[in-house]
């Protein structure tokens, strides 16, 4: 446990004349005032730590991982489902599936690389969330909430858990998409601040101009305010400057854990400020895993992420989320646009599978790819799908969760969930049980009421759990 | 055996029944004592405790400064004399100030949630609120009269009933509507009412009630929708709060007005020719969800929401026939309220109620950005006809249980249905009828918490059994009354509060046998709260402006000098340092903020350029600039903790700016060569016209301001290898290079402009000189602009220029020239030295990223330093 206590300032707290009880009390509120400290789980976890990839806009479903033969069959045909789909025309899948690994299972053949991972998938196919409209349902996925500003699932497990590192912040997001709800996906809310998400990479420039300097899309400090202006000897003079003035105040303050609070924090910030940029750093990685990944090749600002994303979790990162390149809001050129996002997320998304795996990280380390809903089986504007939220896929693999499954169905079009059927706050309870949490017992009190991450719903889909 | 059998008995007993004996609905009692401090003493005397001595001089107006102002005290503060008679005299001073209402302001702004913009809305709707600068300005005008605390929560609650129209203080309301917009709808909107009407001013959560019974206070779900009905029967209406008129906005509102009377007479229509096929829908209602989020509907569809309103109609009025004639009735379910769009969209299609709320826009981007429109407030207004709302059964709108008259409380005694319209002003003068012992207790107990750190009780809106018992329950009470008796004068509460020895003692202590300091045996030290750290250190820099109210503006704009109640609050998108330092979060009812020491903040400190940049500032004042080192560290101190630095801090503070500083990395310093600016391109003399230095470097670009695009420069911006001409011609960005020594040279460049869309750009070489060179237009292409063997003379400039096509659109460019010499013309070199060349993009980088000096540095340490970062 890395607590701001080492022993040195406990030895240097106890001989400036300050007894035991007061340090005992000071050891609790400085865990108040810090909060990252790692904290004991419910019961033994299954996953210590968490990759989210967010495929934002909608991925279709029955496109990707829900095979329907009958979609196939009735393409063409007037769909009849109620008044949504009002005499819209059934829409088969745009690329061919085909069964992938020992399990079996179905797939889209977009995904050649992901495939030869079938056997670690475990595919849900029964995913419902309250609202078809992009803003709302990528809230919901992250806070549980379409409504209300509620803490993000990643501040939740900082929430929970804390943090094995802290000395890098123990919730990142990489580069979020600005929209659909920005902070709010990665606030903490009515939560401690420090539970928040930080954001690395800046939207500092725009995709588009981005894309011309063939640099990602934020080419500047990848966290805020972690480049130093002076070289770092200058600075390290600095800190033992304050922290001279602070000791000296302490020592005519007397009992102030505050204060000792404030001086822990300076030196945090200065190994956070080695520390971040070591982590993001390509450049320690040997030349076979920048290929693995991809990473050099063409736009590589998703394989490069990926990277990232397995170095922070094996930096200690609790909850690492980052976004998909492109957006899979398909209302039309589906057929081409699925091929090009595809394409652009196979290899990074394998190669971290592979990586893991051959670290011995896969086993605890929980891999989650989802949009915010799926689409409609029925045809929009000829070429594309509408939202449909009430059944879709995601995937989930490691930390775990039983690979080779398909877990749950919709109806005979992929229209509607209708077994097992896994509504957000069941995914959230299920991933917070795989972390060792019992979603109804991570609780926080504010205005009067514990409030969870599940509202007041959410089942554990044990039959996912290997 | 016996303790468990009454345990479980007690859990078929009403828990109601058995809360309301809870300690906060009893009546104030008057306990024995009469001072604060004996209260305190009392309590201390019970432990065998005793109160720290009293804080020198120094601590105490630094202290009283900071509580009251939010702002340090000024350096010439005399701090020689501090008997109890100057003290008061000083906080009598400091309650004058008219930067007490702002410190206050913040307190309460936390509670009433506020922020600058509505959240989430859709795109047809204006994001800013029109009446949050009035708002805001009111509370820290009430604040500033010392508004008797009763009349500050009337108006806030029902200002539209006591006082007349245009008045100022209906800016009030804001309290009630400055919420999200929880995408409009009715029942969450009025959820965040009653959430902080109930916590804000009793410090109940009433809106735990909103589903089931309250799980721990005597509030029955029957008691929400009584609150729920009051809110239902109140209509949200924009009106002026000044008496001011302005011809343009009238235009605006009258037109918007039309519109509204048309759309509404049409959607009237439309209902009545169809109220067969109304009526038909009744046997179908699950066709019709009640609940119309993001469902598109056009003028053929039956309006799912309408059809709800047919129900109920019917279910109202059995055996009564829906005539034309009854159809045109107020309150028939054809008919449409006479109402601001905010509370009538669902009335209509998509593409009206699109039309209306931009329409509606127009007229509140006026008021928003005009500083000759009169302020706006949004009142709620009584509606005609108020509704007697019905529980919703688990919360769900779907199932409707009982009707419940609106009224008050069940907790507070017997109810009476409100009679007076939607009967809000009733709840507001219930609210504050001195015989609810809450009100007051809740009041008192935030002002204590603000000068003490903590409440008396530690969960400042709930005092429910959930909440803390008081630490001093008799002295709570004896404030409250005192509160009270004052006629609710808060700033009579802060004098009270501020003479006594128990606010006056001193924050070091060495008892520890009461480590949380609940018995107030010594003051708790505070750190300076976000706002209170930048008001300080733009005011150590000599830089803040004190301006009192008016418009928001952008948090780290260079330009803002103003306090930091004026950035604005974007709900959606709170800067990451406000959130970092424990800003209330602008979306909830926030009683009392986190406090969190986190490496993040001191990162903001070492690393962002703000606490540079006042450092800089501080020592560019003449007074600080002119003086010898001693003499300005002693200013300095002055300056910043008001007070002359003792022998060993001059001693340390002399050998850190002695020291010697390490070299800057000077590779043959080529990156001196080169100037980023902008200007105007002339045609005439094939020059810039009006060159300006862009001001602000990020590190990695040279722009107008940290944000980009920014207010200043629009979308200029140089970086390494390209960059982005301003908005319009006149704002051409120019890389300039400037000949060192004399002799000829060659350019080799390639410019590139990629987007195949827009009209593209237009670039220059331009010699200072020889004027143009080399001109190009480019879209979507590469233009080659090289150039061989130039003649400068040492200061010459060579300009490489680029501003828009005909209009602003992907205009982002790609040109790192490359300026080689010409061994032929060197002069004097011998023939042997080896091409000298200026790489754009390389020597871009070799910017030295604004380094400090020592002066610099020591600054910026004591501004972070404890001393300045705490009250104690």
């Amino acid at each position: 446990m890395n607590t701001i206590h080492s022993r040195r300032e406990m030895l240097t707290t106890m001989s400036s004349g300050i007894g035991w009880l007061a340090f005992s009390s000071l050891a609790q509120q400085a865990v108040v005032k810090g909060g990252l400290a790692a904290k004991e789980p419910h019961f033994a976890p299954r996953a210590k730590r968490v990759i989210f990839l967010t495929m934002r806009g909608g991925p279709s479903h029955v496109d990707l991982f829900d095979y329907k033969p009958e979609l196939i069959a009735r393409n063409g045909k007037t769909a009849s489902l109620g008044r949504d789909s009002s005499g819209a025309k059934l829409f088969g899948p745009v690329h061919p599936f085909a069964q992938f690994g020992k399990s079996g299972q179905w797939m889209t053949t977009l995904y050649p690389k992901l495939a030869k991972h079938a056997d670690d998938l475990c595919i849900i196919n029964s995913m419902h969330t309250d609202l078809p409209n992009h803003a709302q349902a990528f809230g919901q996925m992250h806070t549980g909430s379409f409504q209300f500003v509620r803490p993000s699932i990643g501040a939740w497990t900082l929430y929970g858990l804390g943090t094995e590192n802290e000395n890098l912040p123990g919730f990142i997001t990489l580069n979020p998409p600005a929209d659909n709800g920005g902070a709010q996906n990665y606030g903490s809310a009515f939560l401690p601040a420090i539970c928040q998400g930080t954001k690395l990479g800046g939207s500092q420039l725009p995709e588009l101009y981005s894309a011309l300097l063939k640099k990602d899309v934020a080419p500047g400090p990848p966290m805020k305010n972690i480049v130093s202006a002076s070289p770092r000897e200058l600075q390290r003079a600095q800190i033992d400057l304050i922290r001279g003035l602070n000791e000296r105040k302490l020592e005519r303050d007397g009992f102030n854990p505050e204060i000792e609070g404030a001086i822990q924090s300076f030196e945090l910030a200065f190994r956070m400020q080695s520390e971040v940029p070591d982590v993001l750093d390509l450049r320690s990685e040997p030349e076979h895993i920048l290929k693995l990944y991809g990473i050099g090749q063409g736009k590589d600002q998703f394989a490069r992420q990926c990277l990232l994303a397995r170095r922070m979790a094996e930096a200690g990162v609790r909850f690492i989320e980052i976004a998909s390149p492109g957006n899979w809001d398909h209302h039309n050129r589906l057929r081409e646009l699925l091929a090009t996002n595809c394409a652009a997320t196979d290899q990074p998304i394998a190669a971290l599978l592979t990586d893991l795996k051959a670290r011995g990280m896969l086993k605890d380390t929980l891999v989650v790819w989802a949009g915010e809903f799926g689409r409609t089986p029925y045809a929009q504007s000829e070429d594309g799908r509408d939202h449909n939220h009430k059944g879709y896929s995601i995937w989930m693999a490691g930390g775990g969760v039983k690979g080779g499954l398909t877990y749950g169905a919709t109806d005979e079009t992929g229209y509607k969930a209708t077994l097992n059927p896994m509504h957000i706050h069941d995914w959230h309870a299920t991933m917070l049980h795989l972390l060792g949490l019992d979603h109804t017992k991570l609780t926080y009190n504010y205005g009067g009421r514990n409030f969870r991450l599940t509202n007041v719903s959410g089942e554990v889909a044990k039959g996912i759990i290997a | 055996m016996l303790c468990r059998i009454v345990q479980i008995s007690a859990l078929f007993i009403s828990t109601s029944l058995l809360a309301a004996e809870h300690w906060s609905f009893q009546p104030l009692k008057a306990g024995k004592g009469n001072s604060i401090d004996e209260f305190i003493q009392r309590g201390l005397a019970e432990k065998g405790m005793k109160s720290s001595p009293r804080a020198d001089a120094h601590t105490l107006i630094r202290r009283a400064t900071f509580d009251l102002t939010g702002l340090p005290p000024s350096d010439e503060s005399d701090s020689s004399d501090m008997s109890d008679k100057h003290f008061a005299h000083l906080v009598d001073s400091l309650l004058a100030s008219p930067h007490y209402g702002e410190q206050w302001a913040r307190h309460w702004l936390d509670v009433a949630r506020y922020s600058d913009t509505k959240g989430y809305v859709y795109a047809r709707e204006e994001k800013q609120w029109v009446h949050a600068t009035p708002y805001r300005d009111w509370v820290v005008r009430a604040l500033n009269e010392d508004m008797p605390y009763d009349r500050f929560l009337l108006l806030q609650i029902a200002g539209d009933q006591i006082v007349p129209p245009n008045s100022p203080d209906l800016a009030a309301m804001g309290f009630l509507t400055l919420g999200r917009r929880f995408l409009g709808v009715t029942h969450d909107i009025i959820d965040d009412r009653i959430d902080v009407v109930t916590r804000g001013t009793l410090g109940l959560t009433v809106a735990c009630a909103r589903c089931h019974d309250h799980k721990f206070d005597p509030i029955p779900t029957r008691d929400y929708y009584a609150l729920y009905g009051v809110f239902q029967s109140s209509a949200e209406a924009v009106v002026p709060c000044a008496v001011v008129r302005n011809e343009e906005l009238s235009a605006l509102v009258k037109k918007n007005r039309e519109l509204m009377t048309k759309r509404r007479g049409e959607q009237m229509a439309r209902t009545r020719a169809r109220s067969a096929d109304y009526i038909a829908a009744q046997k179908d209602l699950e066709k019709y969800p009640e609940e119309v989020f993001g469902q598109l509907l056009d003028d053929k569809d039956l309006n799912p929401f309408i059809v709800h309103r047919f129900t109920a109609w019917l279910e109202k009025h059995p055996g009564n026939e829906l005539t034309e004639d009854t159809l045109k009735q107020l309150g028939s379910p054809a008919f449409v309220p006479d109402e601001h769009i905010a509370n009538i969209e669902m009335y209509f299609p998509t593409g009206v109620t699109t039309e209306l709320w931009k329409s509606q826009a127009d007229v509140d981007r006026f008021i928003i950005k005009k500083s000759a429109a009169p302020a706006h407030a949004t009142v709620l207004v009584d509606r005609p006809l108020p509704s007697m709302p019905r529980v919703f059964i688990r919360g769900n709108p779907l199932t409707k249980g009982d009707e419940v008259p609106r009224q008050f409380l069940s907790a507070f005694g017997k109810q009476t249905p409100f009679t007076k319209g939607s009967g809000r002003l009733e709840l507001a003068q219930a609210i504050t009828d001195p015989r609810n012992p809450l009100t007051a207790r809740v009041m008192v107990n935030r002002l204590w918490q603000h000068h003490f750190g903590r409440g008396l009780v530690s969960t400042p809106s709930d005092f429910g059994k959930q909440g803390g018992a008081p630490s001093h329950p008799e002295l709570l009470d004896w404030l409250a009354q005192r509160f009270i008796d004052s006629g609710w004068s808060i700033k009579a509460m802060h004098r009270l509060i501020m003479s006594s020895k128990t606010y006056q003692q001193s924050s070091q202590s060495s008892d520890l046998s009461d480590p949380d300091n609940r018995l107030l045996s010594r003051m708790n030290p505070h750190r300076l709260s976000f706002e209170e750290a930048r008001d300080a250190w733009i005011s150590a820099a000599g830089r803040l402006n004190r301006l009192v109210g008016g418009r928001p503006e952008a948090l780290f704009a260079s330009s803002n000098t103003r306090r930091t109640l004026y950035a604005l609050v974007d709900r959606e998108n709170v800067p990451a340092v406000m959130r970092t330092f424990d800003f209330a979060n602008p979306d909830l009812s926030i009683p009392q903020r986190t406090e969190t020491t986190v490496p993040q903040q001191a990162l903001f400190g070492m690393n962002h350029p703000f606490v540079v940049q006042q450092a800089k500032s501080l020592l560019n004042r003449p007074e600080v600039k002119s003086a010898d080192a001693s003499t300005r560290i002693h200013r300095i101190y002055a300056r910043l903790f008001q007070r002359a630095p003792m022998s060993d801090e001059l001693n340390f503070s002399l050998g850190f700016v002695h020291e010697d500083q390490a070299p800057i990395i000077a590779t043959a310093d080529h990156s001196k060569s080169w100037q980023y600016g902008y200007g105007e391109w002339d045609e005439s003399t094939g020059k810039v016209k009006h060159f300006k230095p862009l001001p602000h470097f990020t590190g990695i670009a040279w722009q107008g301001d940290e944000a980009w695009p920014n207010e200043k420069l629009g979308w200029a911006q140089l970086t390494a290898s390209g960059g982005h001409p301003g908005n319009d011609r006149k704002h051409a960005v120019v890389r300039r290079w400037v000949a060192g020594t004399d002799g000829s040279y060659t350019i080799n460049s390639t410019l590139i402009h990629e987007p195949q869309v827009g009209d593209g750009i237009r670039a220059f070489v331009s010699h200072s000189r020889l004027g143009k060179l080399r001109s190009a237009t480019v879209l979507g292409v590469d233009a080659v602009m090289n150039l061989d063997t130039i003649a400068f003379k040492a200061g010459d400039t060579l300009d490489f220029i680029v501003d828009i096509g005909s209009g602003l659109n992907s205009d982002q460019f790609l040109w790192s020239p490359k300026i080689t010499s010409s061994l032929t013309a060197v002069t004097g070199a011998g023939g042997d030295t080896p091409n000298d060349t200026w790489e754009a993009e390389k020597d871009f980088s070799a910017q030295p990223k604004s380094q400090l000096t020592a002066w610099e540095q020591l600054v910026q340490v004591l501004m972070l330093s404890n001393e300045f970062m705490f009250v104690d």
